[in-house]
């Protein structure tokens, strides 16, 4: 099967479903002729022109609101913030029109929206570019939250986002974008709520996000040469949540530890283990663990940022620290 | 309608109070602004006014003076002239009956001397389905915990261990992704049997093993023979630079191969300390990553079970294994008679994809070369 990067399958996505549904427009700064600063939108202009990729000034606020209108009248935007850190200025629109929109209107109006960006930390690009911010939207009514994980599930949940008629953070993670992974030339889609198990085992549950997933993976391989069994379980998608397969996963293993970048106070970790006690306390043979990024701002300095989220070794070493508890 | 007089709030942080007096009894005539109780609150004595007026009519049935209630509990009625009186609407117990928990914590006192053996939910569970009695059982958690597996080891129904499955897997693996043929050869022993025995007269229980033996003439054998220290990774062959013996060992967790580094460069009484050291760590169960990693050859022996030919699995990703069977004497033609000779049974696995027929076959009579003839390596 053929390779994409992970910012192809989303560029494939959007490029694909652009072609079915003329509604769809992107606006962002960069994403015109000069095809987005990551790459996203690269070849989109050809294609749709000035019409459907719309650069912007820096206002944030601005378009976002424009797009929310948009939505409501029937068009789907997609807003590409490119560093998506940005994304709070224009926190206001979200939170009070965006994400209550439908509710407000009993469901008269959609709100089919999709506002995508690069988040987490990596390549010192120091703490303004380094945003984590999933569990805030995650925390909030009325969004669904996307973290892919691979090019394969950036694609099929693009697609998913690109059609629902709900409004979808799609956070891609910076570290994430050129890496490969096969995805097949055939149409697929992913649904929300739907976690994957990249890999099998017994003695432990590791719940991965985004980046932390190919972490977790390779640190699962080195412990099996030490014969320690361990499951990954990616969500895909923290908002909704699928805690079936985390309970599944908990039953059979005994043992649970959430590695995730993002900051551990009122987060994704804090979130799925007070379900999980909740629901599987008879399951759990050990307390549930996490490693998060260390609560900070992001430091520019590159060795500072290594140390402030988790790496091969530290998860490594939280899982041999788990099966010892 | 009759009016509820409740125990009010007082502060934005009371939750209860305690009812001290009537100021008015039952059946006074009660007007707007009159005191009609007080109340204790953990600050103050309160006089509570009245917001209406009517006749004050306290049921049978309600807190008492001295009573500690919770804020919005029923205490009694205004009356209106000519309104029947009513009973107490039901209503939650008065606290005083389940007491909020004290500001100290009391579970800080040495809890493990009043509670018994702590126990993680998971343990709980199962005990109770095996019906284990947990109470005497130690805790193998790192506060002493009982968990799942103290209960089944108790149970007598230990779970498939961690070696088990990873046995289980890498075999699996092995069979499933190679093209795996197995040679046999029986040779001549005899001399091996001899030098043996010399050096155990001189070494006593210094002495070399046979299976030290085999180890370092199949390191020299694979000196020789580069194709067969080679595995199949990423598509391709890769010969490795260095020979990394994996020696399989049965121990009770099941079959660990630790791995003797650099074995080629090794004299044979430093590979007896070494193999030996190796043997014990893995029986022990103390082996580290670092023991079990980097083999680019094994050797399984199964000599000393009687066993004389069999067929190994390849230890992935190594594209060969070398079985070693018992030493037996055996009627032989030697030198045009029939004589009784030591005899032993070789099996040699090798990975197809990797190397071909040719070459291990090569190999695998250098092996029987150097068993029929000790001086052959001996002297490298």
């Amino acid at each position: 099967m053929r390779e994409l990067t992970f910012i192809e399958a989303a560029r494939e996505a959007l490029a694909e479903e652009m072609a079915k549904e003329p509604t769809i427009f992107v606006v962002g700064e960069g994403i015109g002729e000069r095809g987005g600063n990551f790459n996203t939108t690269t070849g989109l202009y050809d294609l749709y022109g000035p019409k459907r990729l719309r650069d912007t000034p820096i206002c944030e606020r601005g378009f976002v609101g424009l797009c929310t209108g948009a939505a409501m009248a029937g068009a789907r935007p997609v807003v590409d913030f490119m560093f998506i850190d940005f994304i709070m200025d224009a926190f206001g629109e979200m939170v009070n029109q965006i994400a209550k929109m439908q509710y407000m209107s009993s469901g008269r109006l959609k709100m089919p929206i999709v506002l995508r960006g690069c988040f987490g930390i990596g390549g010192a690009a120091a703490t303004h570019h380094s945003g984590n911010y999933a569990p805030v939207f995650a925390h909030l009514p009325g969004f669904r939250v996307v973290l892919p994980s691979n090019p394969y599930d950036a694609k099929g949940l693009f697609k998913t986002a690109l059609q629902g008629n709900d409004p979808v953070l799609f956070l891609e993670h910076k570290l994430l974008l050129n890496s490969r992974g096969k995805v097949p030339e055939e149409d697929y889609t992913i649904p929300f709520g739907q976690a994957a198990v990249p890999r099998e085992g017994a003695d432990l549950t590791v719940v991965a996000i985004a980046r932390m997933v190919p972490l977790a993976l390779n640190a699962s391989e080195q412990l099996a040469s030490e014969g320690l069994s361990v499951e990954v379980i990616d969500p895909r998608t923290v908002a909704p949540l699928d805690i079936n397969t985390i309970l599944e996963s908990v039953h059979k293993t005994g043992r649970l530890l959430i590695v995730d970048e993002t900051f551990g106070p009122c987060g994704i970790g804090a979130e799925i283990s007070a379900q999980v006690q909740d629901l599987a306390f008879d399951d759990l043979d050990a307390p549930i663990r996490r490693l998060n990024g260390v609560h900070t701002p992001t430091p520019y300095s590159a060795t500072l940022e290594t140390a402030a989220v988790p790496q091969p070794e530290t998860i490594t070493q939280a899982i041999r620290n788990l099966m010892a508890t | 309608m009759p009016i509820e007089i409740v125990m009010p709030r007082l502060g934005w942080t009371m939750e209860e109070g305690t009812l001290v007096e009537w100021i008015k009894q039952d059946g006074d005539p009660v007007e707007t602004g009159d005191i009609v109780f007080t109340v204790e609150t953990d600050k103050a004595l309160n006089d509570i006014e009245s917001l209406d007026s009517g006749i004050l009519h306290i049921p049978n049935s309600v807190p008492q003076p001295g009573d500690t209630v919770p804020v919005g509990t029923f205490l009694a009625y205004l009356l209106q002239p000519g309104e029947e009186p009513l009973p107490a609407p039901t209503q939650p117990k008065a606290l005083a009956a389940t007491p909020t928990a004290p500001t100290t914590p009391k579970a800080v006192e040495s809890p493990s001397k009043k509670r018994g053996p702590t126990i993680s939910p998971r343990a709980l569970r199962i005990a109770t389905e095996l019906g284990v009695n947990w109470q005497t059982l130690k805790g193998s958690g790192s506060t002493g915990r009982i968990v799942e597996r103290d209960i089944r080891a108790a149970a007598g129904t230990s779970t498939t261990t961690r070696t088990r499955r990873t046995i289980a897997q890498r075999l699996l693996e092995s069979t499933q992704q190679t093209a795996a043929v197995t040679l046999h050869v029986e040779t001549d022993a005899t001399e091996l049997v001899s030098l043996r025995a010399r050096l155990k007269t001189s070494l006593k229980d210094r002495a070399p093993t046979y299976n030290d033996m085999f180890l370092r003439l199949t390191a020299l054998a694979l000196k020789d023979h580069p194709a067969l220290n080679a595995s199949w990774q990423n598509d391709q062959s890769v010969q490795h630079p260095h020979i990394h013996l994996g020696i399989a060992v049965d121990t009770k967790a099941g079959l660990l191969v630790p791995v003797l580094q650099n074995a080629d460069q090794k004299g044979l009484q430093q590979m007896a300390i070494e193999s030996a050291e190796l043997a014990k760590k893995a029986r022990a169960g103390t082996l580290t990553t670092a023991h079990l990693q980097g083999g680019t050859f094994t050797l399984t022996n199964l000599g000393m079970y009687g066993v004389d030919t069999f067929t190994p699995l390849l230890n992935l990703p190594q594209c060969a294994i070398l079985g070693i069977g018992r030493i037996v004497q055996k009627p032989s033609v030697y030198e045009n008679q029939i004589v009784p000779r030591h005899k032993v049974a070789l099996s040699l696995t090798f990975d197809h994809r990797v190397v071909d027929g040719g070459p291990a076959a090569r190999f695998l009579n250098t092996i029987r070369e150097f068993v029929e003839q000790p001086d052959l390596w001996l002297t490298r």
